[in-house]
């Protein structure tokens, strides 16, 4: 609270008091009332001024700086109200009630979007574990009833079932933050889960896949790296080169970290575009020229991926190949933990 | 014939899967009714069952582990949850395998297989023969009285399969998955490379016909 600011707004009364002085002192020569009693009056009247100013200046000051402070220093501001102790001086109560009840009501706001995001989060869980039924069901369908047609309908429904992935962990990222189990995981376990997803695409698409010896185990939620592999690969299928297209997955690792490297000789990334791609809803040149996107998977990947503690980094020439990297951290005292 | 229970309160999935089962030379039955489901499961006295966790007025976790305090039955969770921890902990609660619902009918046949080869063996490394060769996978050979063929790892995965189920039409669709299962990421041509240098090596060692190719169904092992 600025000293100054306070006076300028006491401004009339000040002006009064002034006013009084004068009269006072007008009054008391006027009556020939003795110099020295004169002067003591005048000492005594500014000294109870000021008191009465200095006692009210110390009051809301210490009110007012300790919930400047304590704003400028809080994550969520609207709760500042719970670190104040009630003033007071009247117009600190007024002020404080009144922040009270907005609090009240914000909290109370707050609490009931949560309380909804959670529902639909559990809705879209719950529905996305019933429409995989469905998904499965076709899928043992096709297999039974063998025909001519049965690869494209396949290839169609894994489509269907990458979007539903998609909008399961999209969910998963954005709203919880203790929906992941960390593990000691072996990555070519995770790597072959994925290859044998995608198998039949890569087949159809005449997309090489190739992994090199790989032996380390990361800490990370098995489920979710999966997801984040397929998202990557499922885009290097479909933004593969023309022919002789191959993707190559290798591992570096130092003391500190793991290092997976998702490479693919595919149409490369814009420049101009590779700094965007980690962002919600971008598409980019690619997006629209190639294939449609919805600009939602590198997204995702780059949010679990945050919520996990990896790093995800992209390299990439337009018209010669797309690197990403997935990095992990090495916990040592947790590997020396595990045999 | 081997029997396989399942367990999973979608009708049109239990028709389908029962279908898949039974192409593939088992025995299917569907637990229809889920009153004391734990009864019924015994009472077939099935070699392996396939559990759903969510059915209806019963939790497939709980079943799981009611069934392992008693049995020692194969079990192998289908499932549509698709959380670490819900794997983590069908796991800890005795599961034999844990696969998640939308699944390539061929890997689950391969993971049921698997399932099955390990409690027949009970652990152990079984010798396995091709008429009068016998299958060394560990060391990568077919060895006969007087003569040693060197298998590369591809060629010994392509002919083991062939050699389960001697006799049986086997789809390349199969040999892939078994073949990338293995993490041996080999494309279409690599298949048809190695199944050719998969003859000549049965020729050298007097089988010249031993693989038929059947058009649009896959290979043959006689």
């Amino acid at each position: 609270m600025s000293v100054k600011k306070y006076f300028q707004d006491k401004w009339v009364f000040l002006f009064m008091a002034l006013c009084w002085l004068f009269f006072m002192i007008g009054l008391l020569t006027a009556f020939r009332i003795n110099c020295s009693l004169c002067v003591i009056l005048v000492i005594l009247f500014c000294m109870m001024l000021s008191a009465g100013f200095s006692w009210d200046i110390m009051r809301k000051k210490r009110f007012f700086d300790e919930m400047k402070h304590n704003l400028y220093h809080m994550d969520q501001k609207y709760l500042v109200l719970e670190t104040l102790r009630q003033p007071s001086f009247y117009e600190g109560e007024l002020f404080w009630q009144t922040l009270y009840e907005c609090n009240k009501s914000m909290c109370e706001a707050v609490n009931d979007y949560k309380i909804s995001v959670e529902d639909f989060k559990n809705y879209i869980e719950m529905w996305i574990h019933e429409v995989k039924l469905p998904i499965a069901s076709l899928g043992l369908m096709l297999h039974n009833g063998e025909s001519g047609l049965s690869t494209k309908y396949r290839e169609q429904l894994r489509r269907m079932d990458q979007y539903t992935d998609q909008v399961l962990y999209y969910v998963r990222s954005e709203h919880t933050e203790n929906d992941f189990l960390l593990q000691n995981t072996e990555l070519q376990k995770i790597i072959t889960k994925v290859a044998l997803k995608y198998r039949e695409d890569l087949l159809m698409h005449e997309v090489d896949f190739r992994m090199e010896q790989i032996e380390q185990k990361v800490l990370t939620d098995g489920k979710w790296l999966e997801f984040i592999l397929g998202q990557i690969i499922w885009n290097s299928i479909k933004y593969r080169a023309a022919m002789d297209s191959y993707i190559r997955l290798s591992v570096e690792e130092d003391s500190e970290k793991v290092i997976l490297n998702i490479y693919d000789n595919g149409i490369g990334i814009p420049a101009g575009d590779l700094k965007n791609v980690f962002k919600k809803s971008f598409t980019g040149e690619n997006g629209r020229k190639y294939a449609k996107s919805t600009g939602m998977g590198l997204y995702i990947v780059k949010r679990l991926c945050d919520n996990l503690g990896h790093r995800v980094e992209i390299q990439s020439e337009q018209g010669k190949y797309t690197n990403i990297q997935i990095i992990f951290a090495r916990n040592d005292h947790f590997f020396r933990g595990t045999p | 014939m081997k029997k396989i229970m399942i367990v999973e309160d979608d009708r049109t999935m239990c028709q389908e899967l029962k279908i898949l089962l039974e192409t593939a030379g088992y025995e299917a039955e569907i637990l229809t009714d889920f009153e004391r489901s734990e009864k019924r499961i015994f009472d077939s006295q099935a070699d392996l069952i396939l559990l759903d966790i969510n059915i209806p007025g019963l939790n497939g976790e709980m079943l799981l582990k009611r069934i392992r305090k008693k049995a020692e039955i194969p079990i192998i969770m289908v499932t549509s949850r698709t959380s670490e921890v819900d794997e983590v902990l069908s796991m800890s609660y005795g599961a034999d395998d844990y696969i998640t619902k939308p699944y390539n009918p061929t890997i689950l046949l391969l993971r049921i297989a698997a399932v099955l080869k390990r409690t027949d063996q009970g652990g152990r490394e079984g010798v396995e023969r091709y008429r009068d060769l016998s299958v060394n996978s560990a060391r990568g050979v077919l060895s006969g009285e007087e003569i040693e063929i060197q298998l590369t790892k591809n060629e010994m995965i392509i002919f083991q399969t062939l050699l389960q189920k001697q006799g049986q039409i086997v789809s390349r669709d199969e040999l892939m998955t078994n073949l990338w299962d293995n993490h041996e990421f080999i494309n279409d041509n690599a298949l048809t490379v190695n199944i050719s240098r998969l003859r000549g090596k049965l020729a050298e060692a007097g089988f010249p016909d031993a693989i038929e190719t059947r058009k649009k169904q896959g290979y043959l092992l006689l």
